[in-house]
């Protein structure tokens, strides 16, 4: 219980197309996650599944049953606010009751689900406060302590962390991993922050425009992403794309004009690429200090010191955006000084120009290594 | 410099002595237009009558008593009776518009209809007439719904007047209620009104205690020109027209007078003082992320 498909979603605002097409099959127990830019469509799809928002055209189904014109209650489905939406003249005890109380539940039934929901969250000792009295966090409990009394199989949060500032979202994200396994239910999870996608997602829903862009697991969309939006937008700095010419096919993969260079990038070939323009994308991380197969000298204007890694930023000729490299610890580049950088032809992308990926030739499962056991 | 502040007092409420001199000397000038006629119609109430017109004018009474507290009952034997008349048209009059307005001003906050903006600015405008401009087809209505000499007369046209006023005032108070918790409470299965009920009324409160003292106060001024018009019943008359009765043949009996209209009021400032004890602010705090 707790299957949901969505079939060739469409949703129109008047004559905005906002939502456009989206079809989506999320299996029971599964932790979707939808990330976009802002006003993508995401809450709107996400309200549309809620039963709060009108579906201009196609069709809702949960469990096998088309649910498009069923109120939220009867599709079993509860949903945590971004802004919370607590009732302020309510204890936390009674914001937690209410859709008992719409049920008109039996008092000691609803003390016993409400008490079990608080010691989950750890609420107990909050019941008799009013939302005014706490802090965002727990706030951001008591909504979802409001979602998890009516035992939903589906749970939809619209950005519930995006209020919250940064160690508490930190928190927050491991509290929601742990209740997902805890409950087993299905959730749908609405963020524009890639960590909290990459994070909590058994799979992440790319949105671009109404459109979906990519699905797929977290490091699937890291490694093999379809298309230079998702490209740009998993992975933080975002992956440098530089212009490059195909100059031929073969079985080990395609082969690009770089800076006069010629590099062998290892992703299938296609049919009539050769002699065009291409992107070749490349993520900071995967930029070191030196020579190696890929060689350019850039000169950085701004370097950022954070310890943990050193961030540096260079104009590029002919470019709009910096091109950015992201060294571990604390290295010794300055601002204005030339330096010479290379990368791995492994570890790069290429898009056609129009922007899909030509598909890398890496295997997912040698990168998620089975854990390993250590003796004690 | 001490006296209105200390070291825990933010910089930006922080003044020079002479700037709080200045401060407190524009509310005192202020006060005084506001209050001098009050002041001055207490110490008229305090006053023997032969005081009043005496020349050299003293505006301090002189061996000034409450003597004319007890004798107004006397002079107009009535008094008691329209105090309580007044009372029970603006009492009447306050749950009418209460009753109408605040499920009026929840769907012209909450929902969007074809004409909404007209009906609203169709209440402002009829706000801008007072209803003395209206007395003569209003008097009309009045004779042909049979409500002359009645209480109605002079609580239908009093309620109606001070709803437009209401609505507005509630409307925006209600339009701050995050539209959320009325997703939250749908999502969760409650009936537009269960959420009307056990959502919106206990948070728009305040809101309403607000309008029901503004709607309260204005039935209570507002009684004269209705009450002068369409009613000539004298065990009706509220307190306004009561007061006429102190203006004897001969002479006005000033100090009675004043006296009356003190007491006169005094129900509804008591009934107003226990009133904002429920005003309670910020009861939204807490409900949405800001
Ligand atoms: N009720 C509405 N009426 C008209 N346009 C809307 C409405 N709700 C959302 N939109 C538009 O739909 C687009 C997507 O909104 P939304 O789903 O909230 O984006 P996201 O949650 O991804 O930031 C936005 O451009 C927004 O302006
Ligand atoms: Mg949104």
């Amino acid at each position: 219980m707790g299957q949901l498909t969505l079939k060739d979603i469409v949703k129109r605002f008047g004559a905005i197309e906002v939502v456009k097409s989206v079809s989506l099959d999320v299996n029971e127990g599964e932790f979707i996650v939808f990330v976009g830019p802002s006003g993508c469509g995401k809450s709107t799809l996400l309200r549309m599944i809620a039963g709060l928002e009108h579906t201009t055209s196609g069709d809702i189904v949960i469990d096998g049953k088309r649910v498009n014109d069923l109120a939220p209650v009867k599709r079993g489905i509860a949903m945590v606010f971004q802004s919370y939406a607590l009732y302020p003249h309510m204890s936390v005890f009674e914001n937690i009751a209410f859709p008992l109380r719409v049920e008109k539940a039996p008092e000691a039934s609803i003390r016993e689900k409400v008490e079990a929901a608080a010691k989950i969250l750890h609420l107990d000792q909050r019941l008799e406060q009013k939302p005014g009295m706490l802090s965002g966090g727990q706030r951001q409990r008591v909504a979802i302590g409001r979602a998890i009394v009516r035992e939903p199989e589906i749970f939809l949060f619209d950005e519930p962390l995006s209020n919250l500032d940064a160690a508490l979202r930190a928190d927050m994200r491991i509290e929601l991993t742990r209740l997902h396994k805890q409950l087993g239910a299905t959730m749908i999870y609405v963020t524009h922050d890639q960590v909290e996608a990459m994070t909590m997602a058994d799979r992440i829903v790319v949105l671009h425009a109404g459109y979906i862009s990519q699905v797929g697991p977290p490091l699937e969309l890291y490694h093999k992403p379809q298309n230079t939006f998702v490209a740009g937008f998993i992975g933080n700095p975002r992956m440098n794309m530089l212009p490059v010419t195909c100059t031929g096919v073969t079985d080990q993969g395609v082969e690009v004009d770089f800076n006069g260079q010629t590099l062998l990038i290892p992703v299938a070939g296609r049919d009539g690429i050769v002699g065009s323009a291409l992107s070749l994308g490349i993520r900071p991380e995967h930029i070191e200090i030196g020579p190696g197969e890929a060689v350019m000298t850039i000169t950085p204007t701004v370097v950022e010191r954070l310890g943990q890694q050193t961030i540096g930023y260079a104009a590029l000729d002919g470019q709009d955006e910096n091109f950015c490299l992201v060294l571990p610890g604390s290295r010794g580049i300055a601002e204005e000084q030339p330096l010479q950088v290379s990368f791995s032809t492994a570890d790069c992308h290429l898009f056609d120009a129009g922007g899909q990926a030509l598909e890398r030739q890496v295997d997912l499962a040698a990168m998620s290594l089975p854990p390993v056991a250590v003796p004690a | 410099m001490a006296l209105f502040r200390n070291d825990d007092t933010p910089m930006i409420d922080r003044y020079r002595w002479w700037e709080i001199i200045g401060i407190y000397a524009g509310i005192f000038v202020f006060l005084f237009f506001m209050l001098s006629p009050f002041i001055e119609g207490f110490l008229v109430s305090l006053k023997p009558l032969s005081q009043l017109f005496s020349t050299p004018y003293s505006f301090w009474p002189e061996n000034g008593s409450f003597k004319a507290y007890f004798t107004m009952w006397e002079s107009v034997p009535g008094f008691a009776r329209y105090i309580f008349n007044s009372f029970l048209i603006s009492t009447i009059a306050t749950v009418i518009v209460l009753l109408l307005v605040v499920p009026a001003a929840y769907a012209f906050a909450r929902f969007s209809f074809r004409g909404m903006g007209l009906v609203l600015a169709a209440f402002l405008a009829v706000s801008m007439f007072s209803g003395a401009v209206l007395l003569i087809p209003l008097f009309r209505l009045m004779r042909t719904l049979g409500m002359l000499n009645t209480y109605w007369a002079m609580i239908v046209p009093g309620a109606a007047f001070l709803i437009p006023a209401a609505i507005w005032l509630l409307r925006t108070y209600m339009m701050r209620i995050p539209k959320e918790l009325n997703e939250a409470a749908y999502m969760d299965g409650a009936s537009q009104f269960y959420t009307f009920r056990r959502v919106i009324l206990p948070i728009a409160r305040p809101g309403i205690i607000v309008v029901a003292i503004m709607t309260f106060i204005g039935a209570y001024s507002q009684q004269f020109v209705f009450a002068l018009t369409f009613n000539s019943k004298t065990e009706y008359m509220p307190l306004p027209i009561g007061l006429f009765a102190y203006f004897g043949k001969q002479e006005v009996i000033w100090n009675e007078l004043m006296a009356a209209s003190f007491v006169g009021i005094a129900p509804a400032l008591i009934l107003i003082f226990f009133l904002q004890r429920y005003l309670v602010g910020g009861l939204t705090a807490g409900a949405v992320k800001q």
